[in-house]
Order: structure tokens, then C-alpha cells, then sequence
């Protein structure tokens, strides 16, 4: 046991950071619960470093410390400071700040447990915690929009989340055990294992917005506060991706989950980008093309247990995703959120065009960015396990979203009314960061294949 | 021992950071920079082609580990079909510098766009890695969208648009063959030196790749029916633009064509040959008609380059269709000088054409009456770049087009048909050069002055070259050839 405490101790300090964050804010001072946030995520990336190449389990199976698992953190502590520093503009001054600190770190560990979990229980515990943290982060502001979305977002997430755990007991019940582990020896109720996914699938579609799930999305997004939208399009998305992943590792295939990502990769990304080309609202053009973004991950997933490139493949993409869309969205919450905020923006404030069009090129997966890196050896990993159409159909989505990220592009450089305008520190905090790991991404990562 | 490849290869990049994070320097330390960078490429260049290449394979390979996880790593060199398209885009950014050295609308961007084209341009002839290859071929995309939809001419937005979007849907199918041999080689790498030493895919897995290949240099190239996208960009391009779009980047077709098409799916590439032969020989045709029948100047120069990119793939497809390696040396080593030479003709061409379009206003060939007379350096200039592009003997483009020729006669009775092209583009050039520059010069061009010194330092460079590989074709053959006649296919 006192093993498995060693093991967790990333898990337990962001836990820690959380409650400490909290006890900051019940003395009213919300800039000490940021500062304590920040060094906790930082120390518990620290504590993650020195465990990377560990491969085990705690708690008899249930929780993984592998690869995936230790990767999330490394990917998802980092993107968790960002959006803090981003909601740092949206709160300051207002009541109970570090509250929302708090409940950004207690949604990200349970983005956390889903990425390691061994264990249908992990499953459930990290939705819900992930969910319950979000559904007030979305809240948060107390103006009608964002009730509106938040209400949305937690009905939609309810119904979910309980056909996920309805599904579950039949994996309990034909298995006997709540190992994820004991789900190949289950061959003899194969209608069981397969309600079962589809069950998950819908649980954890949902958070990761894949089609036909994704109806919340656009709308939560852009009732939340930006930050959040930039958060939600992020931390728990890749949480339940990966979780996804820990999933149909153990499946067998005849229960034909290839083939059901396969095609749920297919409408992602193309009603994703599709919907995204008429959108004028930024929010929710990035609301949609995080839709098809989430469609891309199942190239690699689908490879897991055939190709060695899988696993490499999600977790790249993952690094490279979330550095990306953080930066687009730090950059929209400067600019604005009409696709008109953005005539002139190249003329006007140089630094900050440069910076949108790599974020955005990345997107498209242009080299030598960090999306390209990451799509790239999704379609390799793909092609590996015999999906070349899925990589076609994936490449021509591409040419789909050059068209959608173009439509911000081109009238950043039209001549107009150049925009400029004095930026917040913390947003070109964020757009920096964000920049530096787009690019080294892209070109440094050899250290991101395990 | 000097990293030569990877100096020259970088140097450019270096000047465009320099210029981007140098605090309000003005135009002229922009352009100072961004020549003294170009320069210094260009010795880099000249020195890689004191070094030479040897028989076989490639010479002055430089390999620095990247990600050997997957097996891909930066590696560069050269061989004699990349050196003359390296030194070829040395002298034309290095003039073209030159030539854009009076810009004073964002001189800084735009000089350091044009460096990193440069960089991507060198990068794309001497890359030995696949993924390597892919990153420069598409950076190369991206600068010239932003040259075009910053600085181009009234309608840029739209025609960038589309020249991104066609080169970029173009370019994926490239990323597929590139995994489909990253995948199929027994001990998965990205170098490409073992893709052609051992063409990693075989039978329909080959065949698929080669038509993959195929869209993407067609698109590039650009061949009939994918050339569409090309006299819309190249009439909305600044003239450098349109100038570094010829010359270079029309070669990464031509080049991606003979590198990955011909070295690494040989076998399928023979026998699809006829086809590739096919579509060059109409392209060939296609390209002088549609360029006979324009009265805008500089698209009647964009659609030459259909024409001499036709014959490029002609030389190439015989290659590929032919057993005989004495023929198969001639024709590559036609199709090899076809795009070197083409770099310097058409280049001078674009230049040429930019310089009437500053001083007019128009490109209509119709306004224009006797301007040999008002203008003659430039009108001069325009008529020696006009013979070269006809295939006069003597320029550059003659021994070019001959040995494709030759080398076509040998295998297929086509090469008749093909050479009906040179005629039409004879025609075209001097009904051209009958309108423009003879006859009674109009007063409204009177006041038109001739060339300054430094667009005769950009033009002069291109016409000396010219002339020199059309009288001594042998001190650009002789590295070719090296390469050519080695090639084991």
C-alpha cells in the first residue's frame, strides 16, 4: 500500500493543490490560491517526470501508472496552468476566485483518474468528478447564458453518464469483476461486452465531443466564460481519450469496436469541419473544429493493441492538441469573438497574427508544427493496421479545415482598419507559451515517443 | 571539414530571423541583410559545387539523429540531379533580392518571406529523409500564399486562396506515398537513400503509391488537367513571386517526379509510363496553344512553362519506359538541364514582363507598339529571353529539348508530335515580340525609361547563364550525367 501512495504521489499533490487553493480562497486571498495552484500542478509535473517509464498498477489492477497515464500528466498539469492563467482575467476581482482555481484542478484529476484507469469504478469516478467541477465552471459567471449552457451541459451530461454506468453492469455481470483487465475472458457473452462499449462509448463520447455526442459542445462553449471553453476543449477531453484508449486495450476484437471508431472518426471530423465553415462566431468554429479534432485521436486509437505507432501516435497528437487550441483560444480572448475582430489583426499587432497563424496552421497540421507531427503519425498508425481509406478520408478532412482555419487567416491580412490594442499580460503569457510548444512540438518530438 | 549543405541550406533562414528581430530597422538594413544572406548562400552553393557529387548515390551527406524512434532523421545531400536545381535557386533568390531591394510596402516581411522560401526551396533538393523532404515542400506552400495574398495585384486574396488550397489538397496525397514506403520498407525508416537503393513497395501497394505521387508533382508541376491553379497565381503574384514560382518551385514537381516517382517505384512507374508520357506530350501541346491564344503578357509567359514542364515529364516518363540506360542517361539528363534551364529563361522572363507592367500599368500586348525603340536594353533583354524560351541553338533551352527529343525518337515515335509544341511556341513568342517591341512606337510610352542598374542586375545574371548553358551545356551536363549514367533502375 505504502507502494502504491509512491506511485500516486502526482495524483495526491494535485489533490493536495486543490484543497490548498481552496483554504486560500476561504481567506480571501485569491492570489495566493493562484500562486499555490500553479507551484502544485508544477511540482506534481515534477513528481510525474522522475516516475516516466514506469509501467504498473495500483490498487490490484484498478489504476494504471503506465505510459498513457503518466503522459496525461505531463500534458494535461501544464494545459491546466495555462487555462488558469487565462481565467485569472475572466475572475479577477470577482467573488470567490479561487474557487475556481480549485474546481479547475479537482476537474483536471479527474481527467486524471480517467486517463489511468484500470477499472470500470475508475471510469465512473473520473466522469463524475470531471463533470461535477465543470458543470460550475460553466455556471460560473451567473448571467443567463451561461446558466443556459451550463444546464445544457449537465443534462446532456447526466444522461450520458448514466447510460455509460447502466452499460457497465453488464460488463460487471458477465465478468464478475470490475477489472478492465477481465473483460477479454469474457468471450462467452459476447452481446454483454458489446452493450457494454457501446454504453462507454456514449459515457465517454460525450466528453470527448465526438459525433453524434457532441450536441453540447458549441453551445457550452460559448455560454462558458473563454477560459473554460478554452479548459473544456482541452483537459477533459484528452482525459476521456485516453481513457477511451485504457478501454479497448482490453477488448477483444470480435466484439468490432475497430470498426465503431472507425466510423465515429469519420463523422467527427467530417461533420465537425463542416459545421465549422458557417460559423462567424469564433467560439463556436473552435467549438466544431475541436468536434473534428476529437475525430482524429480514433485514427490512433483504433491502432491500439495492433500497431506499436498507436500509442506514440495519441499521446504526440494529444501534446500537440492541447498546446494548440489553448493558444488559438488565449488568442481569440484578446482579439475578440466575431470573426470581424479579426480583419486587420496581421497589420495591426504583427506578434500576435504570426502567433495565430502557426496555432492555426498547426491545426491544419502544416509542417513543421506540432499538428503535423501528430497527424502525421496518426495516419501512420492507421495505415499500419490496414485503414488507409480512414487516412484518406482523414487527409481530405484536412483540405476541409484548411478551408475552415483559412476563413481567419485571410482577413487577418486584408487590408482594413488595422486592429491593435494593448494586451493583457497573462493572455501574451499564455500565447507565448503556447507558441514555444507548438513549435517544439514539432520539431523536438522524438521525446514525446515512448 | 564545413557542414556545406546544411550552412547554405540555413543561411537564408538565418538572415530572415535576423531581419525579424532586428527593433525598426529600416528598409534598407532589411534589404542589405536579406542580400548579404542571399550572397553567402550563393558562395555556399558555388562551393558545393566545387566539391562535385560522386558517380553513384548521393555526396556531401550530413545526418543529424531527429526522431529514431520512428526512424526519421535530418539528413541532406546531394547528387547530380539536385546540385544544378540548388545552385539554380541560389542565383535566383540572390537576383531576386536584388530586384526587390526598391520595395517599400513591409519590406521586412516580405524579404523574409522570400528568405525562408529560399530555405525551403534548397531544402526540398537536398533533403535524403522523407519526412524532411515533406516539411520543406510544404513551408515552401505557406510563404508563398502569404507572398501572393500580402503583395500580389488586384484579385490576391482569391487567387492565393486557391493556389493554397489546390497546392495543399495536391501535396496530401505525397504524405500517403511517403507513409505507404515508410511502411512498407523491411526496417521501417524514412530515409530515402534506402527507398531507392531498395524500392520498399512492390506490385499494387507500388502502383497506388506512384499514382499518389503522381497527383501531388502534376499539381506542382503543373501538368494537364491539375495546371489550373497557375496562371491565376502567377498573374496575381508580385513579380518575384511569380519569378520564384517559375523558376523554383515548378521544379519540386519536376524534381519529386524523377526522386520519389522514378528512384522509388520504378517498376510501377514503367509501366505506367505511356500514360505519364501521354499527359507530358498533351501537356507539352496544350501549354504552346493556350499560351498562342493569350493577350496578357504574363500569362502567355506562365503558359510557356506548361509547355517546357510538358517536356520535362516527357524526358522523364522515357526514362522510366526505356531499358537502354545510354538512352535513359539522355533523356534524364535532358529533362534535368530542361528544368535548370527553364529556372533561368523563364525567371528573366517574369522579371522582364514585371518591369513593363511597373512602367505601363497594363500587360495587354495590344497597347503596345515599337517599344525596342523607346526601351531597348529591356526590349533587347526580353527578345534574347524570348529565343531561349523557343529553343534557339546556342541558348539555353536547345540542348535541353534536344537530348529529350533524341532521347524520345529512340523510344517512341511520339517525340514528331512533341516537337510540333516548339513551333507553336516559336509562333506565339514572335507574334509577341512583333506586337510589343516592333513597329511604330506610340507616344504614350514615350516617356518610358529603360532598365536601371539594378534591374540589370537581376536580369543580367539570367542572360549570361543563359547563353553560357546554351553554348557550353557541358559544364551543367558533366554533373548531371555523373548521376544519370549511374542510375540503375
Amino acid at each position: 500500500m505504502g507502494h502504491d501512495l509512491a506511485l500516486l504521489a502526482p495524483e495526491i499533490t494535485v489533490l493536495l493543490t486543490a484543497v490548498g487553493a481552496l483554504i486560500a480562497e476561504m481567506l480571501r486571498r485569491p492570489q495566493i490560491s493562484l500562486v499555490v495552484a500553479v507551484i502544485g500542478l508544477f511540482v506534481a509535473t515534477g513528481m510525474t517526470l522522475r516516475l516516466l517509464g514506469t509501467d504498473t498498477t495500483v490498487f490490484d489492477g484498478s489504476f494504471r501508472i503506465d505510459t498513457l497515464s503518466l503522459w496525461a500528466k505531463l500534458i494535461l498539469l501544464p494545459a491546466t496552468v495555462l487555462s488558469m492563467l487565462l481565467a485569472r482575467v475572466d475572475v479577477r476581482g470577482s467573488a470567490r476566485e479561487g474557487t475556481v482555481y480549485s474546481l479547475l484542478i479537482f476537474s483536471t484529476l479527474g481527467a486524471l483518474v480517467l486517463a489511468g484507469a484500470g477499472d470500470t469504478m475508475f471510469l465512473v469516478l473520473g466522469t463524475l468528478l470531471t463533470g461535477l467541477a465543470t458543470f460550475a465552471l460553466v455556471a460560473y459567471p451567473d448571467t443567463d447564458p451561461a446558466t443556459e449552457a451550463a444546464m445544457k451541459f449537465f443534462v446532456f451530461a447526466s444522461v450520458t453518464t448514466s447510460i455509460m454506468i447502466f452499460g457497465l453492469s453488464y460488463w460487471f455481470g458477465a465478468s464478475g469483476s470490475t477489472l478492465l483487465a477481465d473483460l477479454p475472458g469474457m468471450e462467452t457473452m459476447p452481446l454483454a461486452v458489446i452493450l457494454g462499449f457501446v454504453a462507454v462509448v456514449v459515457g465517454l463520447g460525450y466528453k470527448a465531443s465526438l459525433v453524434p455526442f457532441h450536441f453540447w459542445a458549441p453551445d457550452a462553449y460559448e455560454g462558458a466564460p473563454l477560459s473554460i471553453a478554452a479548459y473544456l476543449s482541452v483537459v477533459p477531453k484528452i482525459g476521456a481519450l485516453f481513457a477511451l484508449t485504457q478501454v479497448v486495450r482490453e477488448l477483444p476484437p470480435e466484439t468490432g469496436w475497430v470498426v465503431v471508431m472507425a466510423g465515429l472518426a469519420v463523422l467527427s471530423m467530417t461533420y465537425g469541419y463542416l459545421a465549422a465553415l458557417v460559423q462567424d462566431n469564433l467560439i463556436r468554429l473552435l467549438a466544431y473544429s475541436s468536434i473534428a479534432q476529437s475525430g482524429y485521436f480514433l485514427l490512433g486509437i483504433l491502432a491500439v493493441g495492433s500497431s506499436d505507432l498507436a500509442l506514440p501516435s495519441i499521446i504526440l497528437f494529444a501534446a500537440a492538441y492541447a498546446a494548440m487550441n489553448l493558444g488559438a483560444f488565449a488568442v481569440v480572448a484578446t482579439t475578440g469573438r466575431s470573426l470581424k475582430d479579426f480583419d486587420g489583426l496581421g497589420r495591426g499587432r504583427p506578434l500576435i497574427g504570426i502567433a495565430m497563424v502557426i496555432f492555426l496552421l498547426s491545426l491544419v497540421g502544416i509542417p513543421p508544427l506540432a499538428g503535423f507531427v501528430g497527424k502525421f503519425m496518426l495516419f501512420a498508425a492507421a495505415i499500419d493496421v490496414g485503414f488507409t481509406w480512414l487516412a484518406v478520408v482523414a487527409i481530405v478532412n484536412s483540405v476541409l479545415s484548411l478551408a475552415v482555419y483559412l476563413r481567419i487567416i485571410v482577413p487577418m491580412y486584408r487590408l482594413g482598419k488595422p486592429a491593435s490594442g494593448a494586451m493583457e499580460p497573462w493572455h501574451r503569457g499564455v500565447v507565448i507559451m503556447a507558441f514555444a510548444a507548438t513549435l517544439v512540438i514539432g520539431l523536438a518530438a522524438q521525446f514525446l515517443l515512448v | 571539414m564545413l557542414p556545406l549543405v546544411s550552412l547554405t541550406l540555413f543561411l537564408p533562414l538565418v538572415g530572415a530571423v535576423l531581419i525579424l528581430c532586428l527593433p525598426k530597422p529600416t528598409a534598407r538594413t532589411v534589404h542589405g541583410i536579406a542580400i548579404v544572406s542571399a550572397a553567402l548562400t550563393l558562395i555556399g552553393a558555388l562551393a558545393m559545387w566545387l566539391q562535385g557529387v560522386g558517380g553513384e548515390g548521393f555526396s556531401q551527406i550530413e545526418e543529424l539523429e531527429w526522431m529514431p524512434a520512428i526512424g526519421a532523421a535530418y539528413r541532406v545531400g546531394v547528387d547530380g540531379i539536385s546540385l544544378p536545381l540548388v545552385l539554380l535557386s541560389a542565383v535566383l533568390f540572390l537576383v531576386s533580392l536584388i530586384y526587390a531591394s526598391s520595395l517599400r510596402d513591409r519590406p521586412r516581411a516580405y524579404v523574409a518571406l522570400i528568405l525562408l522560401l529560399e530555405t525551403s526551396a534548397i531544402g526540398t533538393f537536398t533533403a535524403l529523409d522523407g519526412i524532411l523532404f515533406y516539411v520543406f515542400f510544404e513551408v515552401s506552400l505557406v510563404s508563398m500564399y502569404f507572398m501572393i495574398a500580402g503583395w500580389g495585384h488586384e484579385d490576391r486574396q482569391r487567387a492565393a486562396l486557391m493556389f493554397f488550397i489546390y497546392t495543399l489538397l495536391g501535396s496530401l496525397p505525397l504524405l500517403l506515398a511517403i507513409l505507404g514506403l515508410y511502411l512498407g520498407s523491411p526496417d521501417p525508416t524514412f530515409d530515402m537513400r534506402a527507398w531507392i537503393a531498395n524500392p520498399p513497395l512492390e506490385g499494387a501497394a507500388a502502383m497506388w503509391a506512384l499514382i499518389a505521387m503522381l497527383i501531388t508533382f502534376a499539381v506542382k508541376i503543373p501538368a494537364i488537367p491539375l495546371h489550373t491553379w497557375l496562371p491565376a497565381a502567377h498573374v496575381q503574384a508580385p513579380t518575384v513571386g511569380s519569378v520564384i514560382l517559375a523558376g523554383i518551385m515548378l521544379k519540386f514537381g519536376t524534381y519529386g517526379l524523377v526522386r520519389f516517382a522514378l528512384q522509388m517505384t520504378p517498376d510501377a512507374f514503367r509501366e505506367a509510363g505511356i500514360v505519364v508520357l501521354f499527359f507530358g506530350v498533351v501537356s507539352a501541346i496544350y501549354g504552346a496553344f493556350a499560351a498562342l491564344a493569350q493577350t496578357d503578357l504574363k500569362r502567355l509567359v506562365a503558359y510557356t512553362s506548361v509547355n517546357h514542364m510538358g517536356y520535362v515529364i516527357v524526358g522523364v516518363s522515357v526514362a522510366a519506359l526505356t531499358l537502354d540506360p545510354a538512352i535513359r542517361a539522355t533523356a534524364l539528363d535532358g529533362a534535368v538541364l530542361q528544368m535548370f534551364s527553364h529556372g533561368l529563361v523563364t525567371s528573366a522572363l517574369f522579371f522582364l514582363v514585371g518591369m513593363i507592367q511597373e512602367r505601363a500599368h497594363t500587360r495587354e500586348m495590344g497597347e503596345f507598339s515599337g517599344l525596342l525603340t523607346t526601351v531597348p536594353l529591356l526590349g533587347w533583354f526580353f527578345v534574347l529571353a524570348a529565343f531561349a524560351s523557343l529553343g534557339l541553338p546556342g541558348l539555353a533551352h536547345f540542348p535541353a529539348e534536344f537530348q529529350i527529343f533524341l532521347a524520345t525518337l529512340g523510344t517512341t515515335p511520339i517525340a514528331v508530335v512533341v516537337i510540333l509544341g516548339i513551333a507553336i511556341i516559336a509562333g506565339t513568342f514572335l507574334k509577341a515580340l512583333r506586337e510589343i517591341f516592333l513597329g511604330e512606337p506610340r507616344d504614350r510610352w514615350n516617356k518610358m525609361p529603360d532598365l536601371s542598374p539594378r534591374e540589370i542586375l537581376a536580369v543580367a545574371p539570367l542572360l549570361v547563364l543563359t547563353v553560357s548553358t546554351g553554348v557550353a551545356p557541358s559544364w551543367v551536363l558533366d554533373v548531371i550525367h555523373r548521376t544519370t549514367s549511374a542510375l540503375v533502375l
